[in-house]
């Protein structure tokens, strides 16, 4: 009986309001997560056949492509006038590709004469999230399968190896590998530029999540305290214009912001360069044999400055501007939550809709690039101010410009709005008077 | 006059009138006390007086200045101490008084003079240069309380000015204010629940209920008027009625 009359206490003071709505918008974040995850694998999984546009007209060529089944490869061919590696971005684009596998004009010419022939592989890049990294296997596993093909070609044609027959069977064939993204085509692998941009793009949202979530909880458990410590009453009733009380606080939490964005940029930069090793990041790529340059280490980070997807200083700095403001609606968004608050436990409550405002958007977008995305989704995620910081890397190195830019007017808006509801807020009554839907009679008493 | 109270009202959206046309005065030097039970509107009317909240319907002047059209210059003359307030932990004592007599005068000497007075009246010693989350409550009502009076406000609106206070501590708090309001002619409003307290310190009462103003007037006048010992039975059958 006991047990039972204390049971029931801790859980009605466990199992608050806050906690029950926090499970199930957990629980639902997950659900989503959960289904968007499974149709994009399922996406992947369903589609086994390899792009190729085979450039050579020759018989051999035309019968190793249906040959390719035998070797576990499904070849789906494609059909392109005048393609060209200048060309190679638009093909992909039109033909809606991600991997196209081409054979050269002089595939069979090379091979059948003893040479090592060319494989090259396009690759588009068009965006961030883990569901558009680049899955290469599909190419990787059709240049293999023509490898053991032109090697059992070999093997069954020549009696008798010289040296060089040998090390052709060995190594009958080279592949090149070419990247497209924003129109543009530069030879580098796209699994390893694809690779840093991801990684990129995974470390930098969650520095943001982190350094929204903190500052806002920070400057919402400032208000909050003076509130409940009457701090607040004290102070506004000195000779002290509420204006001055509220500039003095924002500015100290857009100092706070504007040093946090600027640790965070100095450390991105840092985080960057490391991986750059110092300015320069290269892959070697196989030798070539022949009149096409295949040789040498590609540096990968040249591949991104050709191709418009790594960060510059400029789209840096738009990246840091960007964060700013995102602070800034974050600091004044909880600003204005923080003069809700009565006690500790409606502060906890009030804190929850900014939390899930950071979190939501932070985790979609860790899976799923936004632009992506049906525009009813795209356009319920960008309604969400913190979405703009969390997709900013993406739309600068993808070309999104407009995208981004528009973002960051409608966080000004939005900026604005809330700053002018914070001084409404600090400067009528609503300050001392306005509670939470649902407050006790006590906590409103204790208000008035 | 240094507090002058008119039809003085305070109504919310769902048509409570949490303060209903009161109306009082406080001379020069005087201690005014509003009583009454929880919820009477005590703290509505501080909050009015002390620029917090802005009044339905009525005035009041703090040395000739309006509530509505010059909270900033009645700002000047008024210092608000909070039932149940608190500081800023994370500052030292000193820091603390410092900084409050900051928001006071700019000037370096008057601020030095304020904190010096502070630091006199609020007897913590060397516990000033502690941080206040050290502190007890006691002794963090002391501080706030030796804010409230550093600058000699013109008016200085005490809520609870004892609570939390030992019986010797609060002794001396009320001695305090006796001794200010007639040596150096400084003006209180308190507002209170210790009867005692009230009796002791008070020159005029204000007896509250249910956002009105059921009788003002000087304690022996009350004792008289109602037939009663002390203001304890004062309040009980004003309140009662």
């Amino acid at each position: 009986m006991r047990f039972g009359n204390m049971l029931k206490k801790e859980l009605s003071q466990l199992l608050t309001k806050q906690a029950i709505i926090s499970m199930f918008v957990t629980c639902g974040l997950l659900m989503m997560l959960g289904k968007t995850m499974g149709s994009t694998i399922e996406g992947i999984a369903t589609n086994n056949d390899i792009n190729v546009l085979c450039l050579d007209s020759s018989q051999f060529a035309s019968d190793m492509l249906d040959k390719l089944s035998d070797y576990g490869t499904n070849v789906k061919r494609i059909d392109v006038q005048g393609f060209s590696s200048d060309t190679a971005a638009q093909t992909l684009h039109e033909k809606d590709l991600k991997v196209l596998v081409v054979i050269p004009a002089d595939f069979s010419e090379k091979a059948e004469s003893g040479k090592q022939a060319d494989v090259e592989v396009y690759t588009l890049m068009s965006g961030t999230g883990l569901a558009s990294m680049v899955d290469d296997s599909l190419a990787s596993d059709c240049v293999s399968s023509i490898e053991s093909y032109l090697r059992d070609n070999a093997e069954s044609n020549i009696v008798g190896l010289t040296e060089d027959q040998s090390k052709l069977i060995r190594k009958p064939m080279l592949m090149a590998e070419f990247t497209s993204a924003n129109g543009r085509t530069a030879k580098a692998p796209a699994s390893e530029l694809s690779g840093i941009l991801m990684s990129v793009n995974m470390i930098a949202p969650m520095a943001v999540f982190f350094l929204l979530f903190m500052a806002s909880q920070m400057i919402m458990t400032a208000i909050s305290t003076e509130k409940i410590d009457k701090t607040l009453e004290t102070l506004l009733s000195s000779p002290v214009s509420r204006i001055t009380v509220l500039t003095a606080k924002m500015t100290a939490a857009v100092i706070v912001a504007l040093l946090n964005s600027l640790t965070m940029m100095v450390g991105f930069a840092f985080y960057i360069s490391g991986m750059t090793g110092g300015g320069t990041m290269t892959v070697n790529m196989p030798t070539g044999t022949d009149e096409v340059d295949l040789s040498g280490a590609v540096d990968v980070f040249k591949a991104m400055s050709e191709l418009g997807i790594s960060l510059s200083a400029g789209k840096l700095a738009l990246v840091g501007l960007e964060l700013f403001i995102t602070l800034a609606i974050g600091l004044s968004v909880a600003l204005i939550l923080g003069a809700f608050a009565s006690d500790a436990q409606s502060t906890q409550t009030l804190i929850m809709p900014l939390m899930f405002a950071t979190m939501i958007p932070f985790m979609i977008t860790m899976f799923m690039d936004v632009n992506s995305m049906p525009f009813i989704a795209k356009a319920i995620l960008y309604i969400i101010p913190f979405t703009h910081a969390y997709t900013a890397i993406g739309n600068l190195a993808f070309g999104h410009t407009g995208v981004f830019i528009g973002g960051l007017v409608y966080q000004i808006l939005f900026l604005a709005v809330t700053m002018f509801f914070a001084v409404r807020i600090f400067t009528t009554d609503l300050l001392f008077t306005m509670k939470l839907p649902g407050m006790s009679k006590t906590q409103a008493k204790s208000q008035n | 006059m240094i507090l002058e109270v008119k039809g003085l009202t305070k109504s919310y959206k769902k048509g409570i009138n949490a303060v209903d046309g009161i109306s009082f005065d406080i001379n020069e030097g005087e201690i005014f006390a509003l009583i009454g039970p929880n919820g009477a509107g005590k703290t509505t009317t501080i909050r009015m007086i002390a620029t917090l909240i802005t009044p339905t319907a009525g005035e009041a002047f703090v040395n000739g200045h309006s509530i509505v059209k010059s909270p900033s210059k009645v700002r000047e003359a008024i210092t608000y101490l909070p039932d149940e307030a608190g500081a800023y932990k994370t500052m030292k004592g000193i820091d603390y008084l410092r900084f409050m007599a900051g928001l006071f005068s700019s000037d370096k000497a008057e601020i030095d003079k304020y904190v010096e007075r502070a630091v006199n009246m609020c007897g913590l010693g060397n516990r000033l240069e502690e941080k206040i989350n050290s502190y007890s409550r006691g002794m963090i009502r002391k501080l706030l309380l030796s804010r409230a009076v550093m600058n000699r406000p013109k008016l200085a609106i005490l809520d609870e000015a004892t609570s939390g206070l030992d019986v010797i501590n609060a002794l001396d708090i009320r001695k305090t204010i006796k001794r200010l309001s007639k040596e150096e002619g400084m003006s209180f409003l308190l507002s209170s629940h210790n009867m005692l307290e009230i009796e002791y310190v008070s020159d005029r009462v204000g007896i509250m209920a249910n956002g009105h103003l059921l009788e003002v007037g000087s304690i022996g006048d009350l004792k008289e008027k109602h037939g009663a010992a002390n203001l304890e039975e004062v309040f009980e059958k004003v309140v009662s009625v």
